[in-house]
């Protein structure tokens, strides 16, 4: 099976321009259904990630993360390329029955879907409290002004990220290492030293954030050392430190944090 | 929570007392100061040393095509906008430092820059959202949409901070809406007034409209204004009546179109207004925003507003009472008036009008100058500004007007025989005399601006794409450089660890010069992982 669904990104360009109107029949009967997008993301796993990687974020196949390269086809032009593979790429067609076929683009979909538009289950308002309180994320992050200065601002995080990435960030943060955050201590030639995170290295110049939010413009001729942590600064053990039950909780809430889908401000 | 405000507290603020001081080795607002003089103290490039100026950085902004906006610097730290983004620099290296970008606004709009003040910094959204973020993390702090796009609205001004609000503007007047000035707490977003530059009916004014819908009378207020802190006033100029070319449905001056308001910034009163072109059927908006200076004014200290106005008059206003002063013509090419009255109303020149079949009218429809920053250095006293010599076709529709689907009752057409130009020049604003002036080469498509420095310098972008310098004396040409990208932004001058710098953003790219040192080796830096 090795090979197929490469390349799905070609759709794009396989499928008639200009694109017509969709009906109802083009739209996933399974479409958003949490059990749909498991099963989907099993049978992704299963036969799909050699090419497009485990989370869909592409290798030898199409990152399938980013929205705009599968959000401008249908439900059915995608399980159409799953099923017939694209001529002329390394995308072979699929003998899968239609169930199974919708699972994967149930799960396909999910991937690039913001979480805020994604179907999640937990409490936000237990997630909300945990955010603030007990989990400690706020040591480090911060939504609408409320937080810490050395981790990404998650106050849009809802918008920015599927509900998978927020997962695997929460869960896994070693799996990626955030850009701009990565811990280090600098060593000035003074003798003073600065810990905090890396926003921007090169040979030259090195530009960090300490925890108290300051801004630290260095040239490197000014530069003793530089020690880089190889984990990244956010605790690997929120499986153990949260239930299941809290975890779902705190997604929730990371999920709707979408500024843009807030009411607007009337004149 | 308290370890966590202290922290805040710990990053230095921008102060509304160091706006007011006027540009140092910082650059903290739109125009440099709230007089919006653009006149950096700054003297370690000089007359003598200019020649020796070199590009030190370049920083490149993903997806931009025609970057406007003026670059503000703090400690250092230079903060510039692109389409729905911020990006803050050391400006030393131009390395970044971050970067917020908003990329759910469904349209793309020209942006001119940031405001900053305490530990934020402030911009606004193609459609129309004040954004506030924090100055060291770009981590957002709130978003306000202070106007809808379903309205006409969008947006493109650089806000404009001072005490404990930021002030914003609108765009979208050459499609029809209505033109507001409003202001928000910077500290939680909130709505602290707004003020329509199109009265609703039954407010003064309302009758210069005959019975055209004030909804869609425009009177944009696209660019950052100005603010006199002694007098506690702010200074907002506006746009073109909609629709710009075809006057027929709006018989009257249709105020406040085309005028400079002065405002309380507390309440957004109109203290007073005055019109630079009544009853506007050429898209002369009056944006250029107005230069203050206080000047010995026919044997007496005054306080001055000066402009030079896209209608091809070089404004002096009094700006305690808005009294006129004076008008001087500042192009040559100059066809729809003959001057101004004595209580500075255009003296029109009949048969001015667009009509169906196109008429010649002098200046165009750019207008003989523009938003482009003019600058004022008060060792000379004079006013620096480019001025485009031309003139267009001018045609109108007698349609009626469809709102928001891009009419404008006519437009403008270039004459292929009669190419403009562009002029730098230098207005003595006692007398309106032309004291000289730069002729540059181009196509007359540019919109960049003017920086004029303590060293005796102008800098100031041609239309040919390059960074130049001349002696704001003379206008002497004393450097130049090819930015090799068409130019629709204004320089700025800073300082960072002790060098000073010259910064614009060019079509696609920030560029920042220096003089010349020659370079030293730079170590390796040891790096371990831990």
């Amino acid at each position: 099976m090795r090979g197929w669904l490469v390349l799905l990104f070609t759709v794009a360009v396989v499928f008639p321009q200009p694109r017509r109107e969709r009906s109802p029949e083009d739209n996933n009967p399974l479409a958003g259904r949490p059990e749909a997008v498991e099963a989907g993301r099993k049978l992704f796993l299963g036969v799909c990630s050699a090419c497009h990687g485990p989370n869909g974020e592409g290798g030898r196949g199409t990152n399938l993360t980013h929205g705009r390269l599968v959000r401008g086809v249908s439900d059915r032009e995608l399980r159409n390329s799953i099923r017939a593979g694209i001529p002329g790429t390394d995308m072979p067609p699929s003998p899968l029955p239609d169930e199974p076929l919708w699972q994967i683009v149930a799960f396909v979909r999910s991937l690039s879907t913001p979480a805020a538009e994604s179907h999640v289950r937990g409490d936000p308002d237990l997630g909300r409290g945990l955010f603030f309180g007990k989990a400690g994320c706020t040591s480090c992050h911060m939504i609408l002004g409320r937080g810490g200065f050395l981790g990404p601002d998650l106050s849009n995080i809802g918008l920015d990220r599927s509900l998978r990435q927020i997962e695997v960030a929460v869960l896994d943060p070693n799996e990626r290492l955030a850009t701009g955050h990565q811990g280090a201590t600098v060593t000035l030639a003074n003798g003073t030293s600065i810990t905090g995170v890396i926003r921007d290295q090169t040979n030259y110049a090195i530009q960090m954030l300490d925890a108290a939010g300051r801004a630290h413009r260095l040239a490197s001729q000014d530069v003793r050392s530089l020690e880089m942590n190889a984990r990244s600064l956010m605790p690997a053990d929120y499986s153990q430190r949260l239930s299941k039950a809290e975890i779902q909780d705190l997604l929730a809430f990371l999920s709707r944090q979408a500024v843009r889908t807030r009411p607007e401000v009337a004149p | 929570m308290n370890i966590l405000l202290l922290a805040g507290l710990l990053v230095a603020q921008v102060r509304y007392e160091d706006i007011r001081q006027g540009p140092s080795e910082n650059w903290l607002t739109y125009a440099g100061d709230y007089a919006a003089q653009r006149h950096s103290p700054l003297k370690q490039v000089h007359r003598g040393n200019v020649g020796s100026l070199t590009a030190q950085w370049t920083y490149h902004i993903d997806g931009a095509r025609k970057l406007e906006a003026v670059p503000l610097v703090h400690d250092g730290v230079m903060y510039v906008t692109g389409t729905n983004e911020v990006h803050a620099l050391d400006a030393r290296s131009g390395r970044r430092i971050w970067r917020y970008r908003d990329d759910k606004v469904k349209r793309q709009s020209v942006n001119r820059g940031v405001a900053l003040l305490g530990d934020r910094v402030f911009f606004v959204t193609s459609d129309a959202n004040l954004v506030a973020l924090h100055r060291t993390t770009g981590a957002l702090l709130w978003q306000s949409q202070y106007a809808e796009t379903s309205k006409g609205y969008h947006a493109t001004l650089a806000p404009l901070a001072l005490k404990d609000r930021v002030v914003v503007g609108v765009s979208g007047g050459d499609s029809g809406m209505r033109g507001f000035v409003a202001a928000y707490s910077a500290s939680t977003g909130e709505q602290l007034w707004r003020t329509y530059t199109v009265p609703a009916r039954g407010e003064p004014g309302a009758e210069s409209w005959a019975d055209f819908p004030v909804e869609w009378g425009g009177a944009g207020t696209w660019l950052t204004g100005t603010y006199d802190a002694d007098l506690n006033l702010l200074y907002w100029t506006t746009g073109n009546p909609w629709p710009d070319f075809f006057g027929g449905d709006r018989k009257g001056d249709n105020l406040y179109s085309d005028s400079v308001l002065a405002l309380d910034p507390e309440t957004g009163k109109m203290k007073w207004h005055f019109q630079f072109t009544p009853h506007d059927t050429h898209d002369w908006d009056a944006q250029a925003f107005p230069v203050l200076a206080d000047m010995n004014w026919q044997g007496r200290p005054r306080k001055l507003l000066m402009q030079a106005n896209r209608n091809g008059f070089f404004y002096v206003l009094d700006r305690v009472t808005g009294e006129y002063l004076r008008a001087t013509p500042f192009v040559d090419k100059l066809t729809w008036a003959s001057g101004v009255d004595a209580k500075g109303r255009p003296i029109e020149v009949p048969g001015m009008d667009p009509t169906p079949n196109g008429n010649r009218i002098c200046p165009t429809v750019r207008g003989a100058a523009n938003w482009m920053s003019p600058s004022f250095n008060p060792e000379t006293g004079w006013f620096y500004f480019p001025a485009l010599e031309g003139c267009d076709i001018m045609t109108s529709s007698a349609k009626k007007p469809e709102p928001m689907a891009g009419f404008a009752g006519g437009g403008g057409e270039r004459i292929p025989s009669e190419p403009g130009k562009f002029y730098l020049r230098a207005i003595d604003p006692l007398t309106g005399a032309r004291r000289w002036e730069y002729p540059m080469t181009g196509p007359t498509t540019m919109w960049a601006g003017t920086v004029s420095t303590a060293g005796g310098l102008i800098f100031f972008g041609d239309d040919d794409g390059h960074l130049v310098s001349v002696d704001a004396r003379t206008g002497q040409h004393l450097w130049h450089f090819n930015m090799g990208q068409p130019l629709s932004a204004s320089p700025i001058a800073y300082m960072a660890d002790g060098k000073q710098y010259v910064a614009i953003a060019a079509a696609t790219d920030v560029f920042a010069f220096a003089l010349f040192e020659p370079a030293k080796p730079v170590p390796l830096v040891p790096e371990t992982v831990k």
